[in-house]
């Protein structure tokens, strides 16, 4: 048998020649998966390196969504950060918010009063939920289920109405303020996240499981594929449902708890089977904990004001800032250099799904067509996240 | 001219636009019911807008694929890309000659009807491996790959599940009957598919199905594999491979996969029927009451209509079995489907054979012959099902831990234990 290597192919992926000892000459495939596919959950590119159906390498190329979001924070004034980082994770949109508030509330020392950061949390909670649905669902679609994706969307619609008479928007909200948020509850609001809150716990979530959890199919392609151990999470610096189903118990809203997550006790869903079955657990048991954590925030909801005084223009007082919230995908954070003037100095973002998806080669290899697809669901990738 | 020709060329014409209509118009009903049953079980309308309750939707589908561009990639191989449609139509029309609508209504009655119908499903295969050649597409060859593998290894179960009921027609034949039959005469049943549902029509509630029921799900799952349709629907699998073989075709040359597809789900549904489900036997369809009620033309045409009534109301059965389990379940893998095929259904179908062969010789009464293989295959059904998990090959927890996990520089691993303390893992 000889080797020779091609290097003239696609994505710079060298290409190996074998040759048995009849002559047969056969040749590994680059198949592109991507940027537009079915299911690469956005403008993913995947290189594979092919032999038969057994991938031999993969090379993730990623840009495609690329718009200059940390650029745009530096031209564009405080108080229009919310509205741009909601693009960012964009199955998230509340939970970006929060971050970016929450880095410009910690530069100025400003501490939103009590009743906003209740509504924070909740407002966090239903898109958490929401943002697990879309991922659930669309899994199941990523193994040729049709069914999960409806059936998730249901609940995810109540979810967007909700967003939607609160802050005007079904998307990009455009809902919190550095010190507080835009707009108080609006009548009638509680009882319907109340209702709905019963009902997806009662009827519907149980109704998803059933078709998901219980089915044997579903569970022989995810059991023990795209095993990820401990050492690994950590040594990738994993967050988020992908690094709790392998055992790691990183919640940030645990261990840097901010908002009012530091008087609702938050309990960290956690898996130690470390495959895509693990993952897909983690997300389901987190949407019934933050159905909890939601009825915990309604009953205890404060009175008093939304928002802290703060000046229409801000200014924020020279110095950096750390700030990390939970999102459904892992730790987003915001790094934000303050110079005294009316923009950012600098902001960084740090994307869960652009940090997760850096274990996907690592995965990939060995693995089958059928598997790339499943192990590409289970890290749930935002491609407006990944790329920003 | 003399009248058995007028009668045969008039049987003919009968037979041929019956048969030609069923398909075309359970094709454009199914595709309809498909995306309304499918969006029933989802919490949604489906078509709605075009005719009552969308009626016209699969009407106006046909004219949009009609006078759709045909578009074709520069690179692809002529020939083959050209044939493959057709290759894959033509055995869908033809295997509908020896489908038993109604004893009338079939359009001939082979005497190797079972074989015939085996082999045209088998040709199938080529028609889709050329598309998948034929379009020079890597998603498209993939899919062709994977479907000639699907189409060889489900073959066989298909036909050895069929065996089965076929030797259940040998057990009820006239000769073998009594404790001590002759083995030299006995044996011999029949593989067309008139003489398959008149074995079960004495009783008449004597469906194969009550004594293989074992047979019916072999012959069911091959059958969802032979359609390609979920969830065995790899080839065409969409969230892997955009949508294998067919990813090149459009217009008349994807409807004729599509018209193909759905002619194969009536055809699997058909032969089911035929062989598991007692045929066109039903209330109602009994030939000598109508003929001495109605006279001889009459009696056969309301006859006719009711056994056809009968058989079409039972495959609608498993075409809605078809329809919801595409929507229940999701796709297996790759390995998993052969595994699924050659390490489960096959062995499975052959002790099947083997049991029912092994009746012959059992010197006791064919009523209790019966009654003996029905349960054993009832048992065997029952083994089967809550052996699924072990044959679709789930990995064990200490496999996963030992699979794929390359190391990563600069990181030692710990034994799995460590691991745990040190991570926190299981903490509230």
């Amino acid at each position: 048998m000889t080797l020779e290597t091609n290097q003239g192919n696609l994505g710079g992926a060298p290409s190996l020649f074998t040759e048995d000892a009849t002559g047969l000459r056969s040749e590994e495939m680059i198949l592109n998966m991507g940027p537009q596919h079915p299911s690469t959950h956005g403008v993913l590119r995947l290189v594979l390196t092919l032999d038969g159906e057994t991938v031999m390498q993969c090379t993730p190329i990623m840009g495609y969504l690329h718009r200059g979001m940390e650029k745009t924070f530096e031209n564009r004034p405080y108080m229009a950060g919310p509205r741009y980082i909601d693009n960012a994770d964009y199955l998230s949109p509340m939970i970006n918010e929060v971050c970016y508030a929450g880095a410009v509330e910690q530069i100025m020392g400003v501490e939103p009063p009590p009743r906003a950061q209740y509504i924070r949390v909740i407002v966090q909670e239903l898109e958490r939920i929401a943002s697990h649905l879309v991922a659930v669902g669309t899994y199941g679609l990523d193994l040729g289920a049709f069914t999960p994706v409806l059936w998730a969307f249901r609940d995810r619609e109540v979810i967007l109405d909700l967003f939607e008479s609160l802050s005007g928007h079904r998307f990009t909200h455009n809902y919190m303020r550095v010190g507080g948020v835009l707009y108080d509850l609006p009548k009638g609001w509680i009882q319907q996240c109340e209702d709905w809150a019963t009902r997806f716990i009662d009827k519907n979530l149980p109704e998803l499981e059933g078709l998901l959890t219980g089915n044997e199919i579903f569970v022989s392609r995810t059991r023990g594929v795209g095993y990820i151990d401990p050492q690994q999470a950590l040594a990738y610096a994993l967050t988020g449902p992908m690094s709790r189903a392998s055992g790691v118990a990183f919640d940030v809203r645990v261990d840097r708890p901010y908002g009012a997550y530091r008087e609702i006790a938050v309990r960290p869903q956690v898996q130690t089977g470390g495959d895509c079955f693990a993952r897909y657990r983690v997300r389901m048991d987190e949407m019934k904990e933050s159905v909890r954590l939601i009825r915990e925030a309604l009953d205890n909801l404060p009175s008093g004001p939304i928002s802290a005084r703060s000046p229409i223009a801000l200014r924020p007082p020279r110095g950096e800032t750390y700030f990390a919230v939970e999102t459904g995908r892992g730790e987003e954070s915001l790094y934000m250099i303050s110079d005294g003037s009316e923009y950012p100095y600098r902001a960084k973002l740090r994307a869960p799904s652009f940090v997760n998806l850096a274990i996907l080669p690592e995965l990939l290899r060995g693995t089958k067509i059928g598997d790339v697809i499943a192990i590409l669901g289970s890290i749930d990738i935002v491609l407006g996240d990944v790329d920003r | 001219m003399s009248a058995d020709v007028i009668q045969t060329i008039i049987h003919f014409i009968v037979t041929f636009l019956f048969s030609l209509l069923f398909l075309m118009g359970a094709a454009t009903i199914l595709s309809y019911l498909d995306r309304k049953v499918q969006a029933y079980a989802q919490d949604r309308y489906g078509p709605l807008h075009y005719g009552p309750a969308g009626l016209a939707q699969p009407l106006l589908d046909v004219g949009k694929l009609l006078l759709k561009e045909d578009l074709r990639a520069s690179a692809t191989d002529n020939p083959l890309f050209w044939l493959a449609p057709m290759i894959f139509f033509a055995p869908v029309i033809t295997a509908f000659v020896v489908l038993p609508f109604s004893p009338y209504l079939t359009g001939a009655a082979l005497a190797t009807g079972v074989i015939f119908y085996v082999a045209l499903s088998s040709i199938d295969v080529i028609g889709v491996f050329m598309a998948g050649w034929g379009a020079n597409n890597k998603y498209a060859l993939i899919g062709g790959l994977r479907s000639a593998a699907q189409m060889i290894s489900y073959e066989l179960p298909l036909v050895l599940a069929l065996v089965g009921a076929v030797m259940l027609t040998s057990i009820t034949a006239p000769a073998c009957s009594g404790a001590q039959p002759d083995l030299n005469t006995c044996g011999v049943g029949s593989i067309s598919f008139s003489n398959i549902v008149n074995a079960q029509l004495n009783p008449p509630w004597l469906w194969f199905v009550l004594i293989q029921p074992l047979g019916l799900l072999i012959y069911y799952i091959c059958g969802l594999a032979e359609t390609n349709r979920s969830p065995f629907d790899l080839p065409e699998a969409e969230s892997e491979l955009v949508a294998g073989y067919l990813t090149e075709f459009s217009g008349l040359r994807w409807a004729l996969f599509f018209l193909g597809e759905y002619g194969n789900m009536c055809i699997v549904s058909a032969v089911a029927t035929a062989v598991f489900l007692g045929g066109w036997s039903g209330p109602g369809a009994t030939e000598g009451f109508w003929v001495g009620l109605l006279g001889g033309f009459f009696g056969q045409v309301v006859f006719n209509a009711i056994a056809a009534f009968w058989f079409i109301a039972k495959m609608s059965l498993f075409l809605f079995a078809f329809l919801m389990v595409r929507v229940t379940l999701p796709r297996l893998r790759a390995d998993q489907l052969m595994r699924f095929a050659w390490l489960g259904l096959i062995p499975l179908t052959l002790f099947n054979i083997l049991l029912t062969g092994a009746l012959l010789l059992i010197p006791v009464d064919t009523s209790l012959k019966l009654i003996i293989a029905g349960v054993a295959n009832w048992l065997l059904l029952f083994i089967f099902i809550f052996g699924f998990r072990r044959l679709t090959g789930v990995a064990k927890k200490s496999e996963q831990a030992r699979q794929g996990v390359p190391a990563i520089p600069g990181v030692e691993r710990l034994p799995a234990k460590e691991a745990k303390q040190l991570t926190g893992a299981g903490a509230p």
